[in-house]
């Protein structure tokens, strides 16, 4: 986990803005391709990724893996929390407070990865702890404990 | 063992279904099925339902209407975990009548 893609006082007024911010630090460090950016927010657009866990709200933005140098994931922590649709329902929205902007490579042969990081986006217990956490190693550690 | 083959369906069919995919390993291994995955996106989920390889679908994205000729189940629960028990026990039971 690279802390260096993890932002704890995000402060944009979108879902738009955060898929920026989060994906310019990816493009920055090359986990992904120029490009990667664009292909994000049209399928969000399409296909959202806000998900209500039981009253707490994240968004899984990614994109084709065409768009990925190497795998990574960032994290976004709004000061106040940005509208996503939900993936269930597109018409609903969401007011989410942590996104987690995901750079896959090979999804065939990450299946175990991601269904850990479903598992961690499903436990209400762990983003909270993200949502109240201090510093990014707080984060980059409940993440990496999460995905062992 | 029975193996069983799950043709799994989300918008850009490479997360969410991989996702669920796992999911469905782990929770058919344990009950002795062999289990093999092949992740779609919505639009090439007929053509492959009809090659006659998949015993059922599992969704996270809303499928194009036409003859499947195969159960399909709705994955929702596997995003959020709330109904997850439910749809396993749909896609056991699914499991169970092929």
């Amino acid at each position: 986990m690279d802390t260096e893609l993890i932002k704890i006082d995000l402060s944009v007024d979108s879902g738009e803005g955060v898929i920026k911010e989060l994906g310019q630090l990816m493009t920055g460090k090359e986990y992904v391709k120029q490009g990667y950016i664009e292909a994000v927010l049209k399928r969000e657009a399409v296909l959202p990724t806000g998900l209500n866990i039981g009253g707490t709200c994240v968004a899984i933005p990614h994109t084709d893996p065409i768009y990925v140098n190497e795998a990574a994931i960032a994290v976004g922590r709004l000061c106040k929390p940005v509208k996503f649709h939900n993936m269930i329902n597109p018409d609903e929205v969401l007011d989410v407070k942590v996104v987690f902007l995901l750079a896959v490579k090979n999804p065939q042969s990450q299946v175990e990865l991601l269904k850990k990081l479903m598992a961690l986006f499903q436990n209400i217990e762990l983003l909270q702890q993200i949502e109240k956490a201090q510093k990014k190693e707080t984060i980059a550690g409940i993440i990496e404990k999460a995905i062992q | 063992m029975k193996s069983i083959n799950i043709l799994s369906v989300c918008g850009s069919g490479t997360v969410t279904s991989s996702m669920v995919a796992g999911k469905l390993k782990e929770k058919l291994s344990e009950k002795g099925y062999a289990v093999s995955t092949t992740e779609a996106r919505p639009t090439e989920a007929l053509n492959l339902a009809q090659s006659g390889r998949f015993d059922f679908i599992t969704f996270t994205s809303p499928l194009t209407p036409g003859d499947y000729g195969i159960p399909t189940i709705n994955a929702f629960a596997c995003l959020t975990g709330m109904g997850e028990d439910e749809f396993f026990a749909e896609v056991l039971k699914t499991v169970e009548s092929l």
